[in-house]
């Protein structure tokens, strides 16, 4: 055997040990985290991500969900159970003995008496209160209006109106005395018809009313245009931006003089579209008047009033002339009563709503 | 040239423009309103002779409880007032009402010689100050005031909300006093709210289910005097009764009248099975509708008179079926959970009104003729026997509470569910039927 053969035959036997024993191969495992994990059901999953959402709709007085008490008599001494959890005068009183004792306050306890008659006084008795038709008594809706959007109730000491209108006083020192104005707020509202069947058992509220927002109405152009306006728009958000875009555009475009100013911003347009909506009332409209698109021309002043006697049906479809008239007549009435103050329209745009014509569908209010 | 013709074309353009602005209107379409009660006043109507004081108020407060009662309307009260009406020719102060929101005005006059009584009256919209049609002028006798305010209120109802109004209209129901294991029954009608009650039968038998001729002037009701159910027809007027169907062996219930008058519907139990039977009430010839095992009961005539709903239990519950009023193939029009009875059409023909029971609960509801749009509008214990106001909008049924002191009453609901409201009565009531328009 040659000699270079064996030199060659050792290294390698030595190089193999090497690798083996020498470290090269660690056979210690790698570094590893090792977490615990339980395995849990879908319906333990759902159980412990409920609680997360609950709060969401729990946001109205529980007194308006509360299910119906089939028996009026029965529900009428339910008041009396509050009571003894007002009780807790005692710890308001146990404080006060400390610098210095009142006895009198803890020795007369009055409310543990009232507990004990308010039962007594309300016995029904079943012959005298046969001139009351006895049963649950209607469960209070939650709101006697229907509007397009919630209407959360308004502060006790705003005034109920059609529109919002927020408080103004006399300022000293003010650049602009402005006149005082009292603050108003629309009533109450809910978005649909709720019957009594439809009311959830479920004493808390399945959504919470949204104060409605008002649209922004944009800076005036100072360059007036002639451009006129577009069709009627069916789909406002998504003509917003391009109408906006456009009378910037036209506005800034064109130095006419014409009086008209630039078209009316889609803002401008929902703001007054909303204003007229909140007056609409087709709640006392028969069955045919509300299958009954009319639509009215009106005259505006440039306060922005409308012209009472220059409201006209221009046209109508969909329902009988007499259900014509009804429709037309509520919609003068919410032209005219809204309108008793001065929509809120730009006036170097005058030309624009000089004249107006106004359509009203009452489709999507016959699903209410 | 060339560029001379662009130029005059574009300065044209310009000019023209602002010309069409001017003469377009502006135009939106507004497809959301509100629904909530119409505002109105109704002050006191304006006494022609010292003899009508005493009715001038009386008959504005009847007008303004029926139209408050509709849940359409709200009434502002008088001392919101700030001007007063004193003369039923002098012109209306648009701006006063229009300053306490009331959108609509009814103003009158009322004048008695002997004891004829004349009331006039106009119905205004304030905001347009517009007269709402022209005025009108009822004439009667004094001990009908009540009536003539009904009537006077049919017409504002009619002409603000375009549908015929409902409040000169009585109510046939069973008065019920007593305990509930010893329940005294009797026959009785009223005025639609309530005042004017006369009794048409005492308290010796048990009656049930009265149903008003389309005169209103007769009344149908089943009674237990002979020991067994029969039907009974009554004349109103002269409160005299006769039995209509007195078959030996057999039970008859549930009768309603066709829209001519001159047929009765009703439930024929015999040999342990009930169907549906017709007697014309002139020959007193009687004709089978059904023929099956199952129990057919709780019939109502569509408003033309050539269709039967009713309620089987053919198909293992209770259910709604349609068929011609000849007899003939029924089609179901009930599949929703639960049990369904005592159909009634509406007399618009739009609507059918049922009685739901599902999960331990009652329901009035409403459906359209096909069975879809089915809409329930009350819940509780125990609610059934709906019948239809004349002009098909509201619907009166009973209330019944539960346990050993529960008691029957009735109630009205508006076909939307709205304005769900007790009506009086002097003792507990129940199976009201509404009669049409006097």
């Amino acid at each position: 055997m040659q000699t270079g053969t064996k030199i060659s035959g050792v290294l390698h036997v030595t190089l193999v040990g090497w690798a083996l024993f020498g470290g090269t191969f660690r056979s210690e495992p790698l570094p590893f985290e090792v977490q615990d994990v339980s395995v849990i059901s879908a319906e333990e999953y759902a159980a412990l991500t409920a609680p997360k959402q609950a709060p969401e709709v729990v946001d109205a007085p529980s007194d308006l969900q509360q299910p119906e008490q089939p028996d009026d008599q029965v529900a009428v001494p339910a008041p009396a159970e509050p009571e003894p959890e007002q009780a807790p005068p005692e710890p308001v009183a146990q404080p006060e003995p400390e610098p210095e004792p009142q006895p009198d306050v803890v020795a007369e306890p009055p409310d543990p008496e009232v507990v004990e008659e308010t039962p007594t006084l309300e016995q029904p008795d079943p012959e005298e209160v046969a001139l009351l038709p006895p049963g649950p008594r209607p469960q209070p809706r939650p709101a006697d209006r229907v509007a397009p959007q919630p209407v959360a109730p308004p502060p006790p000491d705003v005034k109920p109106d059609d529109v919002d209108t927020p408080p103004v006083s006399a300022e000293e020192g003010a650049e602009e005395q402005q006149p005082e104005q009292e603050e108003t707020a629309q009533k109450e509202a809910t978005d649909q018809i709720v019957t009594e069947a439809e009311e959830s058992p479920d004493p808390a509220a399945q959504s919470s009313p949204r104060p409605k927002s008002r649209p922004s109405r944009p800076k005036p152009e100072p360059v007036q245009t002639a451009e006129q306006e577009d069709p009627p728009d069916t789909s406002p958000n998504t003509q917003d931006a391009v109408e906006d875009a456009l009378a910037e555009a036209l506005g800034g475009a064109q130095a006419a003089p014409a009086p008209s100013g630039p078209p009316l911003t889609g803002g401008e347009k929902d703001a007054l579209r909303i204003a007229v909506s909140n007056c609409w009332n087709v709640g006392s409209l028969s069955t045919d008047a509300l299958n009954t698109t009319v639509v009215v021309s009106v005259a505006m002043q440039p306060d922005g009033r409308p012209i009472s006697n220059s409201v006209r049906l221009l046209d109508s479809s969909g329902g009988s002339s007499a259900a014509a008239q009804q429709a037309f007549e509520a919609a003068r009435r919410a032209i005219v009563r809204c309108g008793a103050k001065g929509y809120d329209l730009p006036t170097e745009k005058y030309g624009q709503w000089q004249n107006i014509e106004m359509t009203f569908n009452p489709e999507r209010m016959r699903i209410k | 040239m060339m560029k001379f013709l662009t130029s005059l074309f574009l300065g044209t353009a310009l000019l023209v423009a602002p010309a069409q602005a001017q003469n377009q209107p502006l135009r939106i379409e507004i497809t959301e309103g509100v629904i909530e009660p119409l505002p109105f006043a109704a002050p006191n109507f304006v006494p022609d002779t010292p003899a009508a004081a005493e009715y001038s108020a009386q008959l504005a407060r009847v007008v303004a409880a029926d139209l408050s009662g509709t849940g359409l309307f709200r009434e502002i009260g008088s001392d919101a007032y700030i001007s007063q009406v004193s003369s039923f020719e002098a012109p209306v102060q648009f701006a006063d009402w229009k300053a306490i929101n009331a959108q609509a005005l009814v103003t009158g006059a009322v004048n008695v010689s002997g004891n004829q009584l004349t009331v006039r009256f106009r119905i205004w919209d304030v905001f347009s100050g517009a007269e709402l049609g022209n005025g009108l002028q009822f004439a009667g006798t004094t001990d009908g005031w009540r009536r003539m305010a009904h009537k006077v209120a049919d017409q504002v109802y009619s002409r603000i909300t375009g549908e015929t109004g409902y409040f000169d209209s009585r109510v046939a129901f069973v008065s019920e006093s007593g305990p509930k294991n010893q329940r005294r029954k009797r026959l009785a009608i009223m005025d639609y709210d309530g005042a004017n009650v006369q009794y048409l039968t005492d308290s010796s038998a048990i009656v049930l289910a009265p149903r008003f001729s389309p005169t209103g002037d007769r009344v149908l009701y089943t009674s237990y005097e002979s020991g067994t159910p029969r039907i009974y027809v009554l004349d109103v007027g002269r409160v005299q009764r006769r039995v209509l169907q007195s078959q030996e062996g057999t039970m008859s219930f549930a009768p309603r009248f066709s829209p001519d008058g001159q047929t009765v519907l009703y439930s024929l139990a015999q040999g342990g099975n009930t169907d549906l039977w017709s007697m014309n009430i002139g020959s007193g010839q009687s004709a089978r509708l059904t023929n099956a095992p199952s129990i057919e009961t709780a019939p109502s005539y569509s408003p033309d008179g050539s269709q039967i709903v009713f309620e089987s239990d053919r198909s293992g519950t209770p259910q709604l079926y349609i068929m011609p009023a000849r007899g003939g193939e029924a089609r179901r029009i009930s599949f929703g959970k639960g049990r369904y009875g005592t159909p009634v059409w509406s007399p618009r023909g739009d609507y059918i009104a049922f009685t739901k029971q599902n999960k331990g609960r009652f329901h009035i509801g409403v459906m359209r003729t096909d069975g879809s749009e089915e809409r329930l509008l009350t819940a509780s214990f125990l609610d059934e026997g709906p019948t239809w106001a004349p002009n098909g909008r509201v619907i009166m049924f009973t209330r019944e509470t539960q346990g050993a002191s529960g008691r029957s009453a009735l109630y009205s609901v508006d076909i939307s569910g709205r304005n769900l409201r007790p009506v009086r009565t002097p003792d507990g009531g129940s199976d009201p039927a509404w009669s049409p328009l006097q």
